[in-house]
């Protein structure tokens, strides 16, 4: 399948002598959704400037649709759209006429712009908004409008930089929701960098994790689940019932058994291909078992395995708005 | 790259517009230097007939009165002030990740400049005009001091005049807006403009009459671009005398250094406009 990202040993050093991105090599296939993960800080907004063409890498080099972004950036910035993580509209103008700069800006015509605008403003619900200064916006309507102008040349590769930042689940949901709908209708390959993990989990075909500008982890979220962290099955036995420790011990695959009470926890690679195992197990004694669950390792644990330290420690579980400006940024 | 250009254009008209007090400082800053400055600071007050009165009259190089050859400097102090302001979009767009967002677009850097300029700069003319304006309705109005025209101003010499001002204001306005570029945090904005605002205005001969400074000061005086614009207005408002160039070696003058600071401008703003 054709790589429309490509990133070799990437780095970003910046004037204070600090590494924001190491080394970082990734690649982007063609109407993907990619995540790009990582905690505040961490290099994902760097990552994206040097992509978009805001800032040029320090060394390795970075390909975005086959083009060098540092030798040919107005053939990329032609190809590309980005969503800041703040909103970048002119708060005194309207929605509407933000748009028409964008539009003129990526050199549109009247007669491209104008169905397009009308379009955009249909679709991200603003129509009624739409001749109201900015400044009047909710912050939902103005991550709305900047995915607006962030799609407004109807770009090959859309960067997602943090979009769904101190959003409400249903505008999140709805967001997630147009994300898919553009890869599906126009084949939109996206790029996104979120330190929400479900987002990442629900969203993404593949992703990377970054972590203090290194690049510590990459594949599809079951993989990368999979690879870190076991499932657990939850074993709940009925009514009064023998300690089992042993018997759940003493199945093929189950690597450690905790219990507490009537519920065992039963560590494995894959649940799912033990159940009927375990099942029996219990059945040979004459247990009869109440329930049971087959839990599957969450990005969270995935992280906290892999950087010995808790996600949320480190990224704010809320979304505040606040932060580095887009571009020059150092969070991310 | 032409409609880039003009967008951006309409961007800072859009702008401009939609801040009330922007549009009124424009008209109230001219009518401010030309009431309430001007009607005080008046020489020929402190001259009265007799002492000292020719001497200030030959100063005066040919305008009638202190006051009109102060209204014809004014130009000067009109372009600065207005101009002055002209790197706060900047500075504010770069703050707000507008900058990043025009310079993400494919848009040439040239065109994303020359918008700016181009629009701040007629903004920055336009009260100049408004001056002369109020200063020659000022003749008329009883109790005030006006703008007495002496010379035969010609259709050619409007335009000089026009011309004059373009050419200042594109210049400080490219040189402001360079530093608006330049400089990331407001403090350091705020800091240079005033260290230059001064001393652009008192090294030039808009206030005082050059042959009244001391030797050092009219060497500097005389290639000062404001003494360069005020010059060219003098000529054609009046009957001047003791000029020593025609109003076409001051604009040739000035468009060398117009050209120059917006070539320095449109470095610094590429520079910055590309990825760092």
């Amino acid at each position: 399948m054709e790589h429309v990202i490509v990133t070799e040993g990437l780095g970003k050093r910046y004037a204070d002598g600090v590494d924001a991105v190491r080394d970082v090599s990734l690649t982007v296939r063609g109407a993907e959704i990619y995540g790009f993960l990582g905690p505040n800080g961490a290099g994902k907004t760097t990552t994206t400037a040097m992509l978009t063409t805001l800032l040029r890498p320090t060394y390795g080099r970075a390909e975005v649709a086959g083009l060098d972004v540092v030798r040919r950036p107005d053939a990329v910035r032609r190809r590309i759209g980005i969503v800041f993580q703040r909103s970048t509209a002119d708060a005194d103008l309207t929605g509407r006429e933000n748009l028409e700069l964008a539009a003129g800006l990526c050199s549109l015509s009247r007669a491209e712009s104008r169905p397009r605008i009308r379009e955009l403003l249909e679709r991200m619900d603003l129509s009624e908004a739409a001749d109201r200064r900015v400044r009047s916006y909710s912050g939902g309507m103005q991550r709305r409008l900047e995915v607006a102008v962030g799609t407004i040349q109807d770009p090959e590769i859309l960067f997602l930089d943090e979009p769904t930042l101190g959003l409400d689940p249903q505008s999140r949901a709805g967001f997630w929701r147009y994300v898919r709908e553009l890869r599906r209708k126009n084949g939109v390959t996206v790029f996104l960098t979120t330190h929400y993990l479900d987002e990442a989990d629900a969203l993404c075909d593949r992703l990377s994790i970054i972590d203090r500008g290194h690049l510590i982890a990459s594949g599809t979220p079951a993989e990368l689940k999979e690879r870190r962290g076991d499932d657990t099955i939850e074993v709940t036995l009925a009514g009064e019932a023998p300690d089992l420790t042993a018997a759940f011990a003493s199945v093929a695959g189950v690597r450690a058994v905790a219990r507490d009470g009537a519920m065992y926890r039963l560590k494995c690679a894959r649940g799912e291909a033990l159940v009927t195992k375990v099942a029996l197990a219990a059945q040979s004694r004459e247990v009869e078992i109440a329930r049971v669950v087959v839990r599957k390792p969450s990005l969270d644990e995935v992280f906290l395995e892999m950087t010995g330290r808790a996600y949320r420690a480190e990224g704010d579980p809320n979304g505040s708005a606040k932060g580095a400006p887009p571009g020059g940024a150092r969070a991310g | 790259m032409w409609r880039e250009f003009l967008t951006v254009v309409r961007r800072e008209y859009l702008k401009w517009v939609r801040v009330p007090v922007w549009v009124s400082a424009y008209f109230v800053l001219p009518f401010v230097y030309l009431v309430l400055f001007g009607q005080a600071f008046n020489l020929n007050n402190l001259f009265p007939a007799g002492g000292g009165a020719a001497e200030l009259r030959t100063a005066l190089l040919g305008a009638p009165d202190y006051f009109s050859y102060f209204t014809a400097g004014i130009i000067g102090f009109v372009i600065l002030t207005t101009s002055l302001y002209a790197g706060t979009g900047v500075l504010f767009d770069k703050q707000l990740g507008i900058q990043s967002r025009m310079s993400s677009t494919p848009a040439p850097r040239s065109a994303l400049f020359a918008g700016s300029l181009v629009f701040r700069s007629m903004m920055a003319m336009l009260p100049c005009f408004l001056a002369i304006a109020f200063g020659l309705a000022f003749a008329h109005v009883p109790g005030l001091v006006g703008l007495t025209v002496n010379g035969s101003v010609s259709a050619l010499g409007v335009g000089e005049i026009v011309l004059a001002a373009a050419l200042l204001s594109l210049m400080f306005t490219a040189l402001f807006l360079a530093f608006g570029y330049a400089v990331d945090t407001n403090e350091s904005y705020f800091g240079v403009t005033s260290l230059l605002n001064l001393p652009l205005l008192f090294t030039s001969n808009a206030m005082f009459p050059q042959s009244t400074m001391p030797g050092w000061l009219q060497s500097i005086s005389a290639y000062n671009p404001i003494s360069l614009a005020v010059n060219v207005v003098r000529e054609n408002l009046f009957a001047t005398v003791g000029y020593p160039f025609g109003p076409g070696t001051y604009l040739l003058g000035l468009a060398l250094w117009a050209a120059f600071l917006i070539g320095v401008a449109l470095l610094v703003a590429a520079r910055e406009l590309r990825a760092k």
